[in-house]
C-alpha cells in the first residue's frame, strides 16, 4: 500500500510524457528527409534523377501526340533516399520537412510536372525538352547551333550520308 | 464518420523488413500513446475494425492475408504502412511479392467480391506520428493536406 502511494509522488515528480501530436503540431529533427518537391520552374526534364531512383518512384514519359514530356513521382513508393536532390544538376529537387503524406487516394499521391518538347525539323518528332535544347545552346559554337534542332536520329543519317560521300571522293 | 466507438486494430505483417513495425510499436509507448484516442491492439482479426498492414504481400503470405482480412467485420478498412505496402517499394515489380496493397484490393475484388477501403500512409519507415496521422485521417479527426500537383509550363 504505502509502496503505491510512493508511485503516485514519483508520477507527479515526472509529469506527462505524452505528446499531444494530432492536436498539436509537433516539431521534426533538422535532418528530417520528408516529402520530395519537384520545381517545375526549374526542372528541365534531362532524367538524371529517373536514372538514380532506387524504387522508379520517378517516372518520365513522352506524349508524342500533345508534344508534351511529364514527370511523375509517385510518393507511393518514395522511400526518402534524397538520392534525386543531390544529384539534380538544377537543384531542382528539394526534401522537405512534411511528413503528414496520409491520403484515401492513389492519385493525390502525385506530382506531375509537364514540359514542352521541341520537334525535329526534319522528321517532326519531339525529341527534347525546350529547356534542355537552351541549356545545350550555350555550350555548343553556333555554327553547330542547326545541328541541335535535329532529332538523334536524323542527324545520325545525315551524318553518315556527310562521311560516306566524302569517303567516295 | 465510419466509426462511432474506439477502434480497434489488427497489425498484419505481409512480408516487411520489421522497420515499420517497430514504429507501430512506437505509436503505443507512452510517448505517443495512441490508446488516449481510443485504439489499442488485439490479436485476432475477428476482434478488429481496422487492418495496419506492413510488407510488399509476398506469394507466400498472400492466402493467408486474405483469410485474416475475409475474417474482418465490415466495414473492412486497411491501413496501408510504409512505402512497401502503399506502392510496393523497392520490390514492386519483383516476382516474390505481388507489388504492394493496390493489388491486393483487386484480388479481394475480383476473386472474393469484397470491397476493401485503404488509405496510404507513405515513408520508409513513417514516423510514428504520421502513422498516428494515418489513423486519425481514417477517423476523419484530421483533414487530408496532400494533394495531386500538376505543373504546366506556359
Amino acid at each position: 500500500m504505502v509502496k503505491r502511494l510512493r508511485l503516485i509522488s514519483t508520477a507527479k515528480r515526472v509529469g506527462v510524457v505524452t505528446r499531444p501530436y494530432p492536436f498539436r503540431p509537433t516539431e521534426v529533427p533538422e535532418e528530417f528527409r520528408g516529402k520530395p518537391i519537384i520545381d517545375g520552374e526549374k526542372c528541365t526534364g534531362c532524367g538524371s534523377c529517373r536514372n538514380v531512383c532506387t524504387p522508379n518512384a520517378i517516372e518520365i514519359e513522352d506524349d508524342l501526340e500533345k508534344g508534351v514530356r511529364r514527370v511523375k513521382i509517385f510518393y507511393g513508393r518514395c522511400i526518402f533516399c534524397g538520392r534525386c536532390s543531390d544529384i539534380c544538376p538544377e537543384e531542382a529537387i528539394k526534401l522537405t520537412k512534411e511528413f503528414e503524406l496520409a491520403s484515401k487516394t492513389r492519385e493525390d499521391l502525385y506530382q506531375v510536372i509537364e514540359l514542352k518538347m521541341v520537334k525535329c525539323k526534319i522528321c517532326g518528332k519531339p525529341f527534347t525538352t525546350e529547356r534542355s535544347l537552351k541549356k545545350t545552346l550555350k555550350s555548343v559554337p553556333e555554327e553547330l547551333h542547326e545541328q541541335l534542332y535535329i532529332c538523334p536520329d536524323c542527324r545520325e543519317k545525315s551524318t553518315a550520308y556527310i562521311e560516306s560521300y566524302t569517303k567516295r571522293r | 464518420m465510419l466509426y462511432r466507438k474506439s477502434i480497434w486494430v489488427f497489425h498484419l505483417n505481409t512480408g516487411g523488413c520489421n522497420a515499420c513495425d517497430i514504429e507501430i510499436l512506437d505509436v503505443i509507448t507512452p510517448y505517443h500513446d495512441v490508446e488516449r484516442l481510443g485504439i489499442k491492439l488485439v490479436a485476432s482479426p475477428r476482434h478488429a475494425d481496422m487492418i495496419l498492414m506492413t510488407g510488399p504481400v509476398t506469394r507466400e503470405v498472400l492466402p493467408k492475408a486474405v483469410e485474416a482480412v475475409l475474417a474482418v467485420p465490415e466495414p473492412k478498412v486497411i491501413i496501408a504502412v510504409g512505402s512497401c505496402a502503399c506502392g510496393g517499394g523497392i520490390w514492386y515489380d519483383a516476382y516474390p511479392t505481388i507489388g504492394g496493397v493496390e493489388s491486393f484490393l483487386k484480388i479481394m475484388e475480383e476473386e472474393y467480391s469484397v470491397k476493401v477501403k485503404a488509405i496510404y500512409v507513405p515513408g520508409c519507415p513513417p514516423k510514428p506520428e504520421s502513422i498516428i496521422y494515418g489513423i486519425a485521417l481514417a477517423l476523419d479527426m484530421v483533414k487530408q493536406k496532400i494533394k495531386r500537383q500538376v505543373y504546366e509550363e506556359k
